[in-house]
């Protein structure tokens, strides 16, 4: 295929190793992220190959002097040339001699191979499917840079309802788990999906009816087949007031889970803390209150022995939580005022008011998290959550109340994460898809969740935890959270969020198109390249909502309205 | 040939006007569309826009002045830049094509010089006279004139309009604008009708003849601007002196109704309205072709062998 030439490196402005500007020729155009090469011949002999992406175009009136010019010239009165020009910013520069391109010099669109060297994925060995580029040629990531071997983690910004973060932290997932990248390891990969919204992410493994055939082309084009995730179970809290502990989904019924712990497990595995993980908290008193009642718990659950999930403390049974929050209570604040507390429950040198607010918070925690802490329902102890028995495990947290989110993820979070260390290998890989970071790893507090949210961000890269985090505004998740991502994705954002400082790998072109993308694009920044490349990913292949899904011979237990047939 | 670049130079870089060849000795008929007794300021026709209208327009700038060595004698001569082209106005597009370019050294025939290479140009010897400065210039205007000329005969339009007076050029399109006013040709006795013009109004033709040009047809025209003095925004028309008067007056009709709209404003051009737009939108490309003057200079100094 000849090679077209599509303009020269212009001599008006600048012209760098990183950025430099190309006038286009008659008859051509160059457009934003177009992919250009252009080679320069060194004094000694030495071939230097650049390569770019089109960050910006500029069109202008050459030969105006006012802007009212542009009236005469248009009448024909006056004479001008109109110039177009587009500013390349460098991806690559091979071998890494970094001279900048000489004024004059041809450039070209880079195409196929050479579009590869561009974004510098000729020699990247694992193969990650990302999105295409807005001309459809298909991106990878180097799963390297994921799967903990050179970094991991990814992060991804943007606002709500433009279905880009979540719907592409499954994709990525979907690709992860369908493309081969990770071979045989594939089977053994779990993944640990956080539902904050709706029922988003319930219906993932059910095919998407929406699913036309331009999309499958789109999922070839990146070598993947479309279709749902093969492998899923979801696990739901229980109906509030439900005594069988029935999973409160919705529209979701088949292979779902309850989602609880047993008093006794809540007391020994210390689970306490994570209810008291609200931003403002760290700042209390009180904390040394939650410190001494955990560790007596964790005392008496030990000595209880109990077979049913109970737990006996001082010869009461807590067999709910309610029951639970009474016992402590009285532990803390006996009812003969003369009475003084038991020191080991409340630690030394406590006053009351920091007990009372304790108390206070426990009580206010009690009605939302009653009906994740129970004893009561048969074979309590066989429902511990499993997180390995599928591939990909959803946590529906979208009833729960802000308080028992934060419990819940907190917990499970923990539960993963001592797993992986207890395993003592990183493979196969631990994937946890959570949006919403800003809520759980605040960058202003400390909490019990942020706490291991920066475990997984600094040590899951060796345990083999991969943390696909999302958020509203990285502006507001704690700093080393989003640091330790290798990949940052930035979908459209608020234009006040996408001027600060934590978007600064994005370059002000970048910054200030963040502000207008359409739903399904975003900027993926990733180790290999400096400048962020604009991604599209296809249409999930999955349902995403009950509307989507392809039930098939499903059947909802519940008729679609509950009201049917009553007169 | 041996040669050195002048250190100090009053005209570096100037543009160098050459004052236009109107002749002295030309006399004027003004009676060929009226008696001297009926004339008048004349209403302009409904403005008219040609399909095509051609302006041309040509502009010199002295790079450098040079010593040519011979003999131990010294003789002066000059590096000139010059550059002519043409704006080709349609409803909707104004292009400017045609460029020419030529850089000469002018020098007097009588010496030894020949052309100057240079890394970015090279000069074209051209003779002159003597070495006096009028000499020089007419040579320049000589050599420009050329230039304008071939610029003209590679376009093909209705109406050519030079800026300047037609200087022989005697095709049927030619028009002259002249802009600037060394010499009143009208007799005492109607001058003042200039002064009465109102904007968009011409004079009554009148022909002139007797110098070394040939007979040409003329009139004056005032283009639409404020009026600072009398004679603001007046300028003078030429067309080849052929055909009858008839078909001259209805040439003129036609060329006044055509060229006020493109006359410029104060405030984009400080020559306006005379120096049109289309004019000062190629005067602007032709000063681009020129070069860069000091780029030029040092490659001239560098030529003579004293430069870096």
């Amino acid at each position: 295929m000849a090679i077209q030439t599509v303009g020269r490196v212009l001599g008006t402005d600048d012209s760098t190793p990183l950025e430099f500007w190309v006038a286009v020729a008659n008859g051509q155009h160059l457009q934003l992220d177009d992919i250009i090469a252009l080679d320069r011949i060194l004094p000694t002999g030495d071939k230097v190959a650049i390569y770019g992406i089109v960050g910006q175009v500029r069109a202008r009136h050459e030969g105006a002097r006012f802007d009212s010019d542009v009236f005469l010239i248009a009448d024909g009165v006056l004479p001008a040339d109109v110039s177009e020009a587009a500013q390349i910013q460098v991806t690559r520069v091979v071998p890494e001699t970094f001279v900048p391109p000489l004024p004059g010099a041809e450039v070209r669109k880079a195409v196929d191979e050479e579009r590869d060297e561009a974004l510098d994925m000729t020699d990247v060995e694992h193969r990650l499917p990302a999105g295409l580029t807005r001309d459809g040629q298909p991106v990878v990531l180097d799963l390297e840079f994921i799967d903990g071997t050179k970094g991991a983690h990814v992060n991804i910004s943007g606002i709500s309802g433009v279905a880009t973060k979540t719907s592409y932290a499954t994709f990525l997932l979907y690709s992860l788990f369908n493309s081969g990248v990770l071979g045989a390891a594939a089977t053994n990969t779990k993944g640990l999906i956080f539902n904050v919204k709706g029922e988003d992410l319930l219906f993932l493994d059910h095919r998407n009816t929406r699913l036309d055939e331009d999309e499958r082309a789109r999922y070839a084009l990146l070598g993947l087949e479309a279709g749902p995730f093969r492998s899923m179970r979801v696990l739901a809290p229980p109906r509030k007031g439900d005594p069988n502990a029935t999973p409160a989904t919705g529209a979701r019924t088949r292979g779902v889970r309850p989602l609880y712990w047993t008093v006794a497990q809540f007391c020994e595995q210390g689970l306490l803390p994570f209810l008291f993980a609200d931003a403002e908290d760290e700042r209390q008193q009180y904390t040394i209150v939650v410190q001494s009642v955990t560790a007596q718990l964790q005392r008496c659950a030990r000595q209880s022995h109990t077979s049913d999930g109970a737990v006996r403390i001082d010869g009461r049974t807590a067999r709910t939580f309610s029951q639970l929050v009474t016992i402590i209570c009285d532990k803390l604040l006996p009812e003969d005022p003369d009475e003084d507390a038991d020191p080991q429950w409340t630690g030394r040198s406590i006053y009351t008011g920091t007990i009372n607010a304790f108390v206070r918070r426990l009580s206010s925690a009690e009605r939302h998290v009653a009906h994740l802490i129970r004893a009561d329902i048969d074979d309590a102890e066989t429902h511990a959550i499993d997180l390995d028995s599928q591939q990909v495990t959803v946590v529906d947290l979208h009833m729960l109340h802000d308080r028992a989110k934060r419990f819940v993820v907190g917990v499970v979070l923990r539960q993963a994460f001592e797993a992986k260390e207890a395993a003592g290998t990183a493979e196969p890989l631990q994937f946890v898809v959570l949006d919403e970071l800003n809520k759980y790893a605040p960058r202003d507090s400390s909490s019990p969740i942020k706490e291991i949210l920066l475990d997984v961000a600094e040590r899951g890269r060796s345990l083999g935890m991969i943390l696909i985090g999302a958020q509203q505004t990285a502006s507001e998740v704690e700093r080393r959270v989003v640091s330790n991502s290798a990949v940052r994705v930035v979908g459209r954002l608020d234009a006040a969020e996408a001027g600060r400082e934590q978007y600064g790998f994005l370059p002000a072109v970048q910054r200030q198109r963040a502000t207008i993308l359409k739903p399904g694009s975003m900027f993926v920044s990733q180790p290999r390249l400096p400048v962020p490349v604009l991604l599209e990913f296809p249409f999930p292949a999955w349902a995403t909502r009950v509307a989507e899904a392809d039930l098939g011979g499903e059947r909802s237990d519940q008729p679609a309205d509950p009201f049917d047939g009553l007169t | 040939m041996e040669f050195s670049v002048e250190s100090w130079a009053p005209e570096y870089g100037s543009s160098l006007n050459v004052s236009s060849s109107e002749d002295a000795e030309d006399l004027a008929d003004a009676t060929v569309e009226r008696e001297l007794d009926n004339w008048a300021p004349i209403d302009p026709g409904p403005a008219t826009r040609p399909d095509e209208i051609a302006f041309i327009d040509g502009i010199q700038r002295i790079d450098a002045r040079i010593w040519i060595h011979e003999n131990g004698i010294s003789t002066p001569a000059v590096c000139v830049s010059m550059a002519a082209g043409a704006t080709v106005c349609a409803p909707g597009t104004a292009i400017t094509t045609g460029i020419r370019v030529a850089r000469s050294l002018v020098a007097p025939a009588a010496s030894t010089a020949g052309p100057i290479g240079t890394r970015h140009a090279t000069y074209e010897f051209v003779p002159a006279q003597d070495e006096t400065p009028e000499a020089t210039y007419l040579a320049i205007h000589g050599r420009r004139t050329e230039l304008e000329v071939g610029v003209a005969r590679s376009v093909s339009c209705g109406l050519i309009v030079f800026d300047g007076p037609l200087r022989g050029y005697r095709d049927p399109q030619g028009v002259g604008y002249i802009k600037t006013h060394h010499k009143v040709y009208l007799p005492q006795a109607v001058r003042a009708v200039l002064g009465d013009l109102a904007d968009g109004q011409r004079t009554p033709l009148f022909f002139l003849s007797g110098g070394q040009a040939r007979g040409r047809w003329s009139w004056y025209l005032r283009l639409p601007g404020p009026r600072v003095h009398p004679m603001s925004g007046i300028v003078r028309l030429e067309l080849p002196g052929t055909g009858t008067a008839a078909e001259a007056v209805q040439r003129a009709e036609y060329v006044s109704a055509c060229l006020p709209q493109f006359a410029s404003e104060p405030h984009k051009e400080s020559r306006a309205p005379q120096n049109l737009y289309p004019i000062s939108g190629i005067e602007r490309e032709l000063r681009r072709r020129l070069g860069d003057a000091h780029l030029l200079e040092r490659a001239l100094r560098i030529a003579a062998g004293h430069g870096t």
